[in-house]
């Protein structure tokens, strides 16, 4: 139905795709996977009309297409389904399911009647039968909106479906939902493309799998016959990380939480000690999160207590965490944790503005020796961010909060969308800090990432924390069962 | 490539405006721009709204922008010109009444938008219109006979440069001095580019929303001393259509409304653009209808220039 051939694109300063040639058939589930940053969703994007290839030709039918912007695609018949939400909150789920093509009555205005029938039919046929047409969509959980988003994009009866990571924000149950779905629309000669990273999806629900790694195209598979492991290799290449795990735990606590409750998480207890590095393992939504945020003075804490070594501490803002020598790197470093328009050396020194005069000369020195301290590859320390790949603006954020020299860091998701020369630069620089006596909260989804850095592994499931397993007892399997909540304790 | 990268720097880019306007004028009308008086009384004209200006800079560069300051010049001079008239209240004590009051309004607009979330144009207008009923309120049909010291704070003359004119190269020597070499005014930058990270680094954002309020009220608490002073009497209409006026100078001086851009100088050079233009029209003859019709084309020219060499850079 659908062929790439020779996809390239290039953003400031990153190769995100080279040379793509693949196939999408009719009727045919095709897995796509890939590290982050392997180019899936710049791929898609294309496809979808988002942004435009350098390079080479999309084949739709046998016939040579341009597809211009996103109302081509459409009329072509490709739907997209995207990670990041796509929806108005404001607006009904009817209104939102058919944002452009709503049905009118004879005077040119919106039918709505009309509107609500095709939507109940709609969500009737996708056996969504909790969802109301009418409901407006601030209402609906996480879970529910992606099933809106899923149902907007049938809505348009799509010959070509795409699905971002459809499975990341909904459960198990609403996960079968999506399945039989898709399996319906496979009998019906739809070409379903399916980005994930998880494996037993791809097992589930796809025929053939292609793997994309740092924008090259690694091969399709059959998906039934071809075993994970091998899947798996051509994601992650060669270069799997050598490093080794090694202690700098000593017996000195540096931060003590005590019953600690608040939006998102409830009644949790851990210390950590100087030199240590604490796991934090979880699905999205686990409360991770919020009690990072939490110990680093952006959520409120509505019950507990904070021990800084001896003291009692209260946090009522992200400043009074940063005089108390904590810091955190969010997980989102685009809107959180970065000034896309700012310079490296700003983007730095971000974190001492707290009193005096500003020196610009100053700036640019205590910049540059950050710089090169942690490699990060930029022409120049008055380089605008935006314009670093995604290794390096994460080295960035480190670099911030190394200048503060803190007794604690939090770091959530530190190498999502990061290749694996920074990954392995970041690590280092963790493992330094805890070799100098800092302590680290490390909060990850990448479980290898965990196991490799953790001295303990903390694993919360709902609010809760689950149980703190020591690193010669964490295993995958283990964090896995106790995070989707299958176990509630180690035996 | 360099040269469009060079004019991506609005204070550079309208520095070279100003200098080819300045040519232009001299060669056309050599007897009747070039004279001393002509210039003093260009910077006369523009010295007050630049003191605002440079007030909605600060703010601007921070995401923010302020429509009360208009009615908050009109109320700071009502308040002044009401106790000293008929309260034979001192001038002294008058002013910093005017300008106290001014501030008590900068930091209610503060409060309400960072602590409320009240959006600043909607808290801003609102506040415009409660203060002009104020200043109406105070000063009524206008109020005169002023005691000679007030009107000589805006009246008197220093080497051949009215007062006002020298309160504004104060207000911007002083202004562009804070906001690049204190780390105090630099977080404005941070906050505009990306207030969540802003937060998140440890700058407390809703803190420094209100001096941002607090500071562009005190500066238009100034402008409206400075104006009742110099015009010998504190009107209710003074100021009206000032805000937008002055939005129009900061964003061709530089700011974005976005927030994160922008330079104290380039609120003066911006007003100081604005002013030569209107000079122009008037040596020239031109109907006063056109002042407006022609500003108005020239800032979407100037905010269409600048998107269109940043996209071209950016391909």
């Amino acid at each position: 139905m659908l062929q790439l051939k020779n996809i390239s694109k290039s953003f400031p300063g990153v190769k995100a795709l080279e040379d793509i040639s693949m196939q999408f058939n009719a009727g045919e589930v095709h897995a796509l996977c890939g590290e982050n940053g392997a180019g899936k969703s710049t791929l898609m994007n294309i496809i979808a009309g988002n942004i435009k290839a350098d390079a080479g030709n999309l084949l739709w039918n046998n016939k040579e297409v341009i597809i211009e912007d996103v109302a081509t695609a459409q009329e072509l018949g490709i739907s997209i389904v995207y990670q990041e939400r796509s929806l108005a909150d404001a607006l009904t789920v009817a209104e939102n399911i058919f944002p452009v093509n709503q049905p009118l009555n004879r005077f040119g205005l919106i039918d709505y009647t009309q509107l609500y029938l095709q939507t109940q039919q709609l969500l009737d046929e996708l056996q969504l039968t909790n969802l109301s047409p009418k409901t407006k969509v601030d209402k609906l959980s996480p879970a529910q909106k992606q099933l809106v988003e899923i149902a907007k994009a049938l809505a348009q009866n799509p010959s070509l479906l795409i699905l971002d990571e459809p499975t990341a924000s909904i459960t198990n149950q609403e996960t079968e939902t999506l399945f039989s779905i898709i399996k319906q629309l496979k009998q019906k000669g739809v070409a379903i493309i399916y980005i994930t990273h998880r494996m037993a999806e791809i097992k589930a629900i796809a025929d053939i799998v292609s793997v994309l790694k740092d924008g090259c195209y690694q091969g399709s598979f059959v998906a039934a016959s071809t075993p994970t492991e091998e899947i798996v290799t051509k994601m992650v290449g060669r270069e799997l990380l050598e490093a080794q795990y090694e202690s700098h735990r000593q017996e000195h606590i540096a931060l003590e939480i005590k019953n600690l409750s608040g939006k998102g998480f409830n009644n949790i207890s851990f210390t950590l000690s100087k030199g240590e590095i604490l796991g934090i393992a979880g699905l999205q939504g686990s409360g991770r999160t919020a009690l990072a945020l939490a110990i680093f003075g952006d959520n409120n804490i509505t019950a507990g207590k904070l021990f800084k070594g001896s003291n009692n501490i209260h946090l009522h803002h992200p400043a009074d965490a940063v005089a108390s020598g904590i810091a955190y790197i969010p997980d989102e470093r685009k809107t959180q944790g970065l000034f896309m328009e700012r310079s490296v050396a700003e983007n730095i020194i971000a974190t001492k503005l707290n009193k005096g005069f500003y020196s610009h000369k100053d700036t640019i020195i205590i910049s540059a020796i950050l710089k090169n301290k942690l490699a990060i590859r930029t022409p120049s320390v008055k380089q605008v961010v935006q314009k670093l790949s995604g290794g390096n603006q994460q080295k960035v954020v480190l670099a911030k909060w190394l200048y503060t020299n803190p007794d604690v860091l939090i770091i959530n998701e530190p190498t999502h969308g990061v290749d694996v020369g920074a990954k392995a630069d970041i690590y280092t620089e963790l493992k330094k800090m805890t070799a100098a006596g800092k302590s680290i909260l490390l909060i990850s989804s990448e479980l290898p990432e965990l196991l490799l850095l953790s001295d303990r592994i903390a694993v919360m499931y709902n609010g809760e924390m689950q149980s703190i397993l020591q690193h010669s007892e964490a295993t995958e399997e283990i964090i896995t069962s106790l995070a989707s909540g299958i176990k509630t304790t180690l035996n | 490539m360099q040269i469009s990268k060079y004019f991506q720097e609005r204070v550079a880019s309208l520095s070279a405006a100003i200098l080819l306007l300045c040519i232009v004028m001299t060669i056309i009308f050599p007897t009747q721009f070039a004279t001393a008086e002509n210039f003093s009384q260009v910077l006369l004209n523009l010295s007050i709204d630049t003191i605002v200006a440079v007030g909605m800079m600060v703010l601007m560069i921070a995401g923010m922008f302020d429509l009360s300051v208009g009615s908050i010049v009109a109320f700071s001079g009502g308040l002044a010109g009401y106790l000293m008239y008929y309260h034979d209240v001192n001038f002294i004590l008058a002013i910093a009444a005017g300008i106290s009051g001014s501030v008590i309004i900068g930091y209610i607009n503060g409060v309400l938008i960072a602590k409320a979330g009240i959006n600043p144009m909607i808290q801003t207008l609102a506040m415009m219109g409660i203060v002009r009923g104020f200043a109406l309120m105070l000063s009524g049909a206008g109020i005169q006979n002023f005691p000679y010291e007030f009107i000589y704070i805006g009246q008197s003359k220093l080497f051949g440069l009215q007062a006002p004119v020298w309160y504004m190269i104060i207000v911007v020597l002083l202004f562009s001095f804070l906001a690049s070499r204190t780390k105090f005014f630099r977080r404005y930058y941070f906050i505009g580019g990306n207030e969540r990270a802003a937060r998140l680094s440890g700058i407390r954002v809703d803190k420094m929303k209100i001096w941002a309020f607090v500071i562009s009220a005190l500066l238009a608490g100034i402008a409206g001393i400075l104006l009742s002073s110099r015009l010998g009497a504190a009107l209710s209409t003074s100021g009206r259509g000032m805000e937008l006026r002055v939005i129009t100078a900061v964003i061709l001086g530089g700011a974005s409304l976005s927030g994160g851009y922008g330079k104290i100088t380039g609120a003066f050079l911006g007003a100081l653009f604005m002013a030569l233009i209107n000079n122009m029209l008037i040596i020239g003859r031109v109907s006063g209808y056109w002042q407006e019709i022609i500003l108005g084309f020239i800032l979407i020219v100037a905010v269409g220039l600048d998107q269109w060499l940043l996209r071209r850079t950016e391909k």
